[in-house]
């Protein structure tokens, strides 16, 4: 009965259990193992196509009925939630605090466990890290049905081995998660964001002008001809160390409201990408940036194709969205720019690729040094690979 | 024990005969970390001084079977860089170089030896530091702190040393070299470096490490706050934080504690108070001094009867030093005691307390509280006196203090880790599976079971053997460091 998902995403017709609380989820996966079937895990099903391709799967186990909210306790800055739970409505449920996350995805309702299982992150990840730093205990369900708990629910906790770490970015190939624990911060008075002009090759010292100073910037993104400054605090806090900010630099619009919004949204909304766009997401060295950006846009003209750029200044990630010409040029653009990444030291993962594309150019690059470990942990977790085929091949 | 004699051959020719330690009066310099109460004498250690030096002694251990024990500067207070007899002691101590300070990308790449605290010192001149501070700081390693997650009084605010960690050289037990984490915090797939932080040397030897460094706050405020009942602290500290403010460190002394600490320090604690609450606050100086208004009011609401000010950074120090002596000071009260290191839910501290004093009362026994209010972490610390007999009951208590902890929601520790001391209880705060799956992770890096065996998982021998009671490190005795 095994169908295809190499489209990645509309893997709506295949056979689909949806569990709505952990014994079910236990249930499925162990009714998947007794038939040897290979499983997909799926939350609101809108990263499917990070990674490379999964090969057809027998059964789906989508997540979003495991959407309860198990304990808040606002007093100990906690909230346990059904990893289908998405979160923005998590973050609807919180009184005054939040999930300091902003990973671009959240609106379009991304759910807790794929948003810990892609590793992603915003621009808050300057200061409160990914879900990895804000997750302190899950509970899992393995291929063959184990349910293991790892962490807790207090926040300081070193008792057994963080396997939320491990579970962070495995795109569903170690084990469905099913129950997740979260820190809350208080979510902040205020915001205001200094919006600097200046060329991406700029970016790394200016940014070092602010990071530098003890203003305390949240987040330092650069996107579209700008560097944004994020300053979150009390209402006169935030407004006045924009203000600074833009006196040290001499230059600069101090944004609040619509206009901050708006100036985000628009960052996010060349992460998330878009139909027929390839986006690539990189870590490196954060001061590499203009070495990066200037490389790929000359990669993007050799081969005739647009690529959107915008950074972490502060921490070295970057979203590149490749747009317009042919699959092979995109395919060219990432393999010759993924090359020079990874001899910097660095990482490329493909969030999106546009049709044809990873025909010319492998999802993931070559083999990390670390691959026979992932693929004994791959092999002591689901030895029989039945989760995910295929979704870091050729890693494991 | 051939497989030892030629493992000592072939490692001399590697590291050369002052890198290899045979003498057994030596060795015995090995034979515990911080908790004395168990010992084993290895049957060699091994000093390396490269990444490709511990290489060689792993790959040479892995090829004669003989289990190997990483060693930062032994500070650990679980036991987990107790040797294994018949197997060999890597220690780190001689891997101390400041690889590269990168002030621009507020990092630095350092070996596994240097101390948690050498690296803020030698970034201080840019404003940068270090975040995470354990109070042994000044000898512990950053290996240790990698191995243990450590953390400090600071961490409610910054986090633990897996926030602050972004690539981790490491040497697997089969002996090859891998980076795990990368330049910057994003890897590609399932994150390995955050596994291997708090693995407590199980998985892996560290051989560099690349911090992420903070820039200085602009502004520090701190104030001890004196509350006529330890609820009363209590409740200032979940006001402070309903209120949305997230001191940088927040902590209670307890009567007993303050007690002993005065007698030994004198730092100006007020001797008849039933609890004393100390708060820091950091940041951008004019918001951190709105804040630190508003925590002083909050104090008032729940009726604190005096509140210091520090006034400038001496007095800081000072509040800082009667608390961070309370450990040792408990010395002075009673001739032995147990450090406990449990976390409770925040909001159930006040019922862990309570409950903890019923348990003492029970068993005839004093137990001092000194702890990291923020977070939860409890460090009960459990007064005893051998020459009446009491140390068994003591022994058990503590134990049922860790134990209590998990019932009410918490963790079996906080930041020491679990090591040899903690390894049998950790089936009451995980199930079989969960430990199962541990296991699982553990062989896939380490099938043999060489990689300092027999730590964090129980396992059958461990849990027939004790503790022993608290003793103080050399370096605490000598006032080195402080135990906080
Ligand atoms: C309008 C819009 C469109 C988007 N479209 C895309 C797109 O086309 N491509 C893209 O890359 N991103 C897209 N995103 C981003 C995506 O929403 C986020 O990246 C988010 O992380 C996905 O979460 P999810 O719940 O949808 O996870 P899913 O897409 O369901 O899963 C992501 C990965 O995590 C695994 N997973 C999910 N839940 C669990 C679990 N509980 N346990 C274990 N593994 C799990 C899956 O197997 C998969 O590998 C889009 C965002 C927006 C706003
Ligand atoms: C007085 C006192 C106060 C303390 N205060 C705190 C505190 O506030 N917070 C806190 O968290 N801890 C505290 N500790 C505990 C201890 O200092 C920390 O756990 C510290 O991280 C241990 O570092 P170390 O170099 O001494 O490691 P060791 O004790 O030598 O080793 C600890 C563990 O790490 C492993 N290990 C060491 N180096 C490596 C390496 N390079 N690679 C892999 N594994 C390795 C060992 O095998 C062992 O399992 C305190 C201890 C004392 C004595």
């Amino acid at each position: 009965m095994s169908s295809s998902v190499s489209d990645r995403t509309s893997t709506g017709e295949l056979p689909t259990v949806r569990p709505t609380d952990l014994a079910q989820a236990r249930d499925a996966m162990r009714d998947a193992a007794r038939a040897g079937h290979r499983v997909l895990v799926r939350g609101a099903g809108t990263a499917q196509s990070w990674g490379a391709p999964v090969e057809p799967v027998d059964v789906v186990v989508d997540t979003t009925g495991l959407d309860r909210l198990v304990a808040y306790n606002p007093a100990d800055m906690t909230v346990a939630v059904g990893a289908g739970m998405t979160m923005a409505d998590l973050q609807d449920r919180l009184k005054g605090q939040r999930v300091a996350l902003d990973a671009a995805r959240i609106p379009a309702g991304a759910t807790v466990g794929g948003l810990l299982a892609t590793g992603d992150g915003g621009p808050l990840r300057a200061s409160y890290g990914t879900l990895r730093d804000l997750v302190i205990g899950i509970t899992v369900v393995l291929a063959d049905g184990t349910v293991a708990r790892s962490g807790g629910h207090v926040i300081k906790n070193v008792a057994g081995y963080d396997l939320t770490k491990l579970f962070a970015g495995s795109l569903g190939s170690f084990g469905l998660v099913a129950e997740v624990v979260l820190r809350v911060h208080p979510r902040p008075e205020a915001s205001r964001t200094l919006a600097v002009p200046c060329p991406v090759t700029a970016a790394v010292p200016v940014a070092g002008v602010v990071l530098s100073s003890p203003l305390e910037p949240v987040a330092v993104d650069w996107h579209d001809g700008r560097l944004l400054v994020r300053f979150e605090g009390t209402a006169a806090g935030a407004a006045t160390r924009a203000e600074k900010a833009r006196e040290l630099l001499g230059r600069g619009e101090v944004l609040g409201g619509d206009s901050e919004e708006a100036a985000w949204s628009g960052l996010a909304a060349l992460v998330r990408g878009e139909e027929g766009r390839t986006v690539l997401r990189a870590g490196t060295r954060p001061d590499q940036l203009a070495e990066f950006a200037e490389l790929l846009g000359s990669l993007a003209d050799r081969h005739g194709v647009t690529a959107a750029l915008t950074a972490g200044v502060g921490v070295g990630v970057s979203t590149v969205a490749l747009a317009g010409g042919t699959p092979a040029g995109h395919g060219a653009v990432l393999a010759a720019w993924r090359a020079r990444v990874l001899a910097a030291g660095g990482s490329v993962t493909v969030h999106r690729a546009a049709e044809g594309v990873l025909e010319s150019a492998p999802a993931w690059g070559p083999a990390p040094a670390t691959a026979p470990l992932l693929r004994a942990i791959k092999q002591q977790l689901d030895a029989d690979h039945r989760l995910a085929p295929g979704r870091f091949a050729p890693w494991f | 024990m051939t497989a030892i004699a030629d493992l000592r051959e072939t490692l001399t020719t590697v590291l050369g005969p002052a890198g290899v330690i045979s003498d057994p009066v030596e060795l015995r310099t090995y034979e515990c970390d911080g908790l004395a109460g168990y010992r084993v004498v290895p049957s060699l250690v091994l000093l390396p001084t490269t990444t490709a030096e511990v290489a060689a002694v792993v790959r040479a251990c892995h090829r004669a079977k003989v289990p190997f024990v990483a060693r930062g500067a032994g500070t650990g207070l679980s036991g987990g860089a107790l040797p294994v007899a018949e197997g060999v002691v890597i220690s780190l101590q001689r891997m101390r170089a400041l690889v590269e300070v990168d002030p621009a990308n507020h990092r630095a790449v350092v070996q596994p030896g240097v101390t948690n605290l050498a690296i803020s010192r030698a970034v201080a001149s840019h404003d940068l530091y270090y975040a995470p501070d354990p109070s042994s700081q000044q000898v512990c390693t950053i290996g240790g702190n990698v191995a243990e997650n450590s953390g400090g009084a600071h961490c409610l605010k910054y986090g633990f040393t897996t926030n602050h960690v972004l690539a981790l050289e490491t040497v697997l037990p089969d002996g090859s070299v891998v980076w795990l984490g990368g330049p910057s915090p994003e890897v590609a797939g399932p994150d390995l470096r955050g596994l291997m932080v708090g693995s407590e040397g199980t998985l892996g030897i560290v051989t560099g490490v690349v911090v992420r460094l903070l820039r200085k706050p602009e502004a520090v405020h701190t104030l001890l706050a004196d509350f006529p009942s330890i609820e009363q602290a209590g409740n200032t500290v979940t006001d402070i934080i309903g209120a949305g403010i997230v001191p940088a460190a927040m902590e209670i002394m307890d009567q007993l504690a303050i007690e002993a600490s005065e007698a030994a320090v004198g730092a100006g604690y007020t001797l008849e108070t039933p609890a004393a609450l100390v708060i820091e606050l950091d940041g951008p100086a004019d918001e951190c001094g709105e804040l630190f208004e508003a925590v002083q009011e909050l104090c008032h609401r729940n009726g604190t009867t005096k509140i210091r000010v520090a006034a400038d950074d001496a007095e800081r120090a000072r509040i800082w030093t009667g608390r961070k002596a309370a450990f040792a000071a408990v010395g002075r009260i009673s001739p032995q005691y147990f450090v406990q290191d449990g976390v409770v839910p925040r909001t159930r501290l006040a019922e862990a307390l309570g409950t903890i004093a019923a348990m003492g009362a029970e068993a005839g026994l004093r137990v001092a509280n000194v702890f990291h209010a923020g977070d939860g972490n409890l460090h009960p610390l459990v007064l005893y006196d051998d020459a009446r007999g009491e140390h068994e009951r003591a022994e058990k208590l503590s134990k049922a203090i860790a134990e209590l902890c998990v019932d009410l929601g918490g963790s079996l520790s906080g930041e020491h880790g679990i090591g040899t001391d903690k390894a049998c209880s950790m089936p009451v705060m995980f199930g079989e599976d969960d430990l199962a799956t541990m296991d699982r992770v553990r062989r896939a890096f380490d099938p043999d079971g060489l990689c300092n065996p027999g730590k964090v998982l129980p396992t059958p021998r461990l849990c027939g053997e004790k503790p022993g009671p608290y003793r103080p490190h050399p370096l605490e005795a000598d006032g080195v460091i402080e135990r906080l």
